[in-house]
């Protein structure tokens, strides 16, 4: 339970009371295989939070465990506050990463039987699958067999049958890989848009500029194991490091080695990148540059999304 | 009310798109002309032999053929064609040629040749007896009437030990072996269905979408509801074409079991593939590819085989193997029919039978639904059948 409050803090007092899906100490082994060690997280109403790990970090065996795909060993997953229950589940989307609709089925006909599945009246889930087959751009295709369909459209015909019943839910596993930057573009806005419209959201992925294009929120998962969770802002200005680019023209060819506490990541004739840390006085830097010459450009920036999630998963 | 409308949702998905699928329409169609062939074309082949011919020696040919026919009490008798021969080395002759099937020489009896078939010498030798039966009534100086009379005992009837009326019995037999057949091709048949549509469901990872909102225990009886309804309805159609192409063709009579049998096909049909269904469903989860299908479905196969051997190789007669496995599960739904069909099971047993499999039935779809759950959600290599036991234990 503690480290759910973190999770609390870290989403901000204003979001805690919207929490609708809590992940809580959930912990899941595979005989010597550890899959999850106590990982806990949060989505909010209205929240889209982006889930990042390396290769088998224990993304999607998380993912799975909202719907009773995987039983953990320990941990509570809650929605509301509540344990989810089959009724709960009623008002999730998922989309399995190994993507899967049944083959021979017609596409709208398979997007509103998911509909039903999730208690849809047959005709509001065929108007549903009407809505959202058109709105992907497939309504010539509506009456085709999903084998029929090229990959990218399969991919479409899954989000269609995962959003059909209008979730408040939506958990997506890998939603972008395998898409073309159309495609990807594409599956942002609708992810966007679902997420302003009140949905929870939560996606993994390994395309870190478009997480963090896309969300405010991630969860960093590494070896089963939360390395870091919260705004994608706070994270990146938490970090230890920080970028200075510096460009002094006239300078000395070797002033920037004499700095103390400068690490040079890269030069390129007047131009040198270094790396300092959080704590290092940036006047004094500009003025060891100034007294080097014309500075021409000094900028100063937080590492990157994908430099944090490195510096997290290889700690 | 949710579960009911979701148990039927997914039954009904399984039943619409196998039943518009062209798979099916096929295996269907083919079935019935299969069955239709199976009944319509012995008719040909005894047709195309253009009935019996006979040669006859010092008896009258009209007389022969006239109670070769009445002899044989069929609605269709075979044509008899029986021709004078002026000598017993002729009539040899013709039969040795192929030109009759048989001969008949008055004074010595019937003579055969390897090609002539038991029933028509039977046939031949008791239309002989007939003849002269009716010359030695005639020496007699009995009247027609008298002779009518003398003539008109009826056959008797053969009993048998059980007390069952074994006149019936060649009728009785076929149907009782035509009812093991349907029921042996059809569980397999749709238990493999379930088996496929199960691994399908696995294979494309289709059940994690579906299992989100729909409890595996609802899904497997889906199917099993869904597939099994539409087998019913095949196997009904089927029975009705082949009632009424026996019917039409009158190749076989109707013995007095048949509503007996009839109604017991039908209800161990539900029953035994209840059972075998959810055996399938639950091999079918252990594995994750097609190709693995017939491995995993291989002991059920052969328990279902043996049942049908059992039940097959005791058409002629009752035996302790057929009377003990008749009342158990794995088997009952072969072997019990068969001794119904046959008049053979007294009502003791088929009570104890149909309470056994009831039973059966009952624990296997908890097991089945218990493995079923531990299985599909686990894709890769091979499952054990105890890991999966043990997996879904919570």
């Amino acid at each position: 339970m503690g480290q759910s409050q973190t999770i609390r803090r870290q989403a901000g007092d204003e979001l805690a009371w919207r929490l609708v899906l809590e992940i809580i100490d959930l912990n899941k082994s595979y005989g010597e295989v550890v899959a999850l060690r106590s990982v806990s997280l949060a989505v909010a109403k209205g929240q889209l939070l982006g889930f990042l790990g390396p290769n088998g970090a224990g993304k999607t065996t998380t993912m799975r465990s909202v719907f009773g795909l995987v039983a953990p060993d320990s941990g509570d997953v809650l929605w509301g506050g509540k344990r989810i229950t089959p009724q709960s589940r009623l008002g999730f989307g998922y989309m399995p990463e190994e993507r899967g609709l049944y083959p021979r089925m017609r596409n709208h006909e398979q997007v509103a039987y998911f509909g039903m599945l999730h208690g849809m009246t047959r005709a509001a889930a065929e108007a549903a699958a009407t809505h959202w087959l058109a709105a992907f751009g497939l309504v010539d295709r509506a009456k085709s067999r999903m084998e029929e369909l090229s990959h990218g459209n399969q991919q479409r015909v899954q989000l269609a049958a995962a959003l059909v019943h209008s979730p408040q839910l939506l958990v997506l596993d890998e939603p972008f890989s395998g898409l073309d930057p159309v495609g990807v573009s594409a599956m942002g806005e609708v992810l966007a848009a679902q997420a302003r419209a009140g949905t929870a959201v939560i996606f993994s992925s390994h395309q870190l500029d478009l997480v963090e294009d896309l969300c405010d929120d991630v969860v960093i998962i590494n070896e089963g194991e939360v390395v870091l969770a919260g705004a994608v802002r706070q994270l990146r200005s938490a970090a230890p490091r920080r970028h200075v680019q510096i460009e002094v023209q006239g300078a000395a060819p070797g002033w920037v080695d004499a700095l103390p506490a400068v690490e040079i990541a890269q030069r390129d004739g007047d131009r040198v990148r270094v790396d300092v840390t959080a704590q290092t006085d940036l006047s004094s830097l500009l003025a060891a540059a100034r007294a080097a010459g014309d500075v021409v450009e000094f900028t100063y920036e937080p590492p990157s999304l994908n430099e944090v999630f490195l510096d997290a998963v290889s700690r | 009310m949710t579960r009911w409308r979701t148990l039927l949702l997914v039954a009904r998905r399984d039943f619409v798109e196998r039943i518009k699928s062209r798979a099916f329409q096929i295996s269907t169609a083919l079935t019935v002309v299969l069955v239709l062939a199976v009944i319509i074309a012995p008719r040909f082949f005894d047709a195309a032999d253009d009935g019996w011919r006979v040669a006859v020696v010092g008896e009258d040919p009209g007389l022969v053929s006239l109670s070769m026919t009445a002899l044989q009490g069929a609605v269709e008798p075979i044509e008899i064609t029986a021709l004078a021969a002026p000598s017993r080395e002729q009539a040899i002759e013709l039969l040795q040629s192929g030109a009759v099937d048989v001969a008949v020489v008055a004074d010595e009896g019937v003579i055969v040749d390897e090609g002539t078939s038991r029933a028509l010498a039977t046939l031949a030798a008791a239309a002989m007896t007939s003849v002269r039966l009716t010359a030695r009534a005639a020496q007699l100086g009995l009247t027609a009437q008298q002779v009518a009379q003398l003539l008109a005992i009826d056959e008797a009837p053969v009993l048998s030990l059980d007390g069952a009326a074994e006149s019936d019995d060649n009728g009785a037999e076929t149907l009782a072996l035509f009812t093991t057949i349907l029921l042996f091709v059809s569980i397999v048949t749709y238990g493999q269905w379930i088996l496929i549509g199960v691994i399908e469901e696995k294979s494309n990872r289709v059940v994690e979408v579906v299992v989100g909102a729909v409890p595996p225990r609802l899904l497997l009886t889906g199917k099993v509801l869904g597939i099994g309804l539409l087998g019913l309805l095949q196997l009904i159609a089927i029975g009705i074409v082949a009632f009424v192409a026996l019917r039409a063709t009158g190749v076989a009579s109707f013995p007095a079991t048949t509503g007996v049998a009839v109604a017991a096909t039908g209800f161990w049909f539900l029953l035994g593939f209840a059972f075998y269904a959810a055996a399938y469903a639950a091999a079918g989860a252990l594995v994750s590819r097609q190709e693995e299908a017939q491995n995993a479905a291989f002991p059920l196969t052969l328990v279902l085989m043996s049942a049908y051997f059992i039940a097959t190789f005791s058409v002629n007669g009752d035996n302790p193997v057929i009377r003990a496995t008749s009342l158990l599960p794995p088997f009952a739904p072969m072997t019990m029919p068969l001794r119904i069909a046959l008049g053979r099971a007294t009502p003791a047993e088929v009570v104890i039978s149909s309470v056994l499999m009831v039973v059966g039935v009952w624990l296997l779809l908890q097991a089945a639904a218990r493995i079923y759950r531990g299985g599909i959600l686990r894709a890769g290599a091979k499952i054990r059948l105890n890991e999966a036991w043990r997996s879904s234990q919570g």
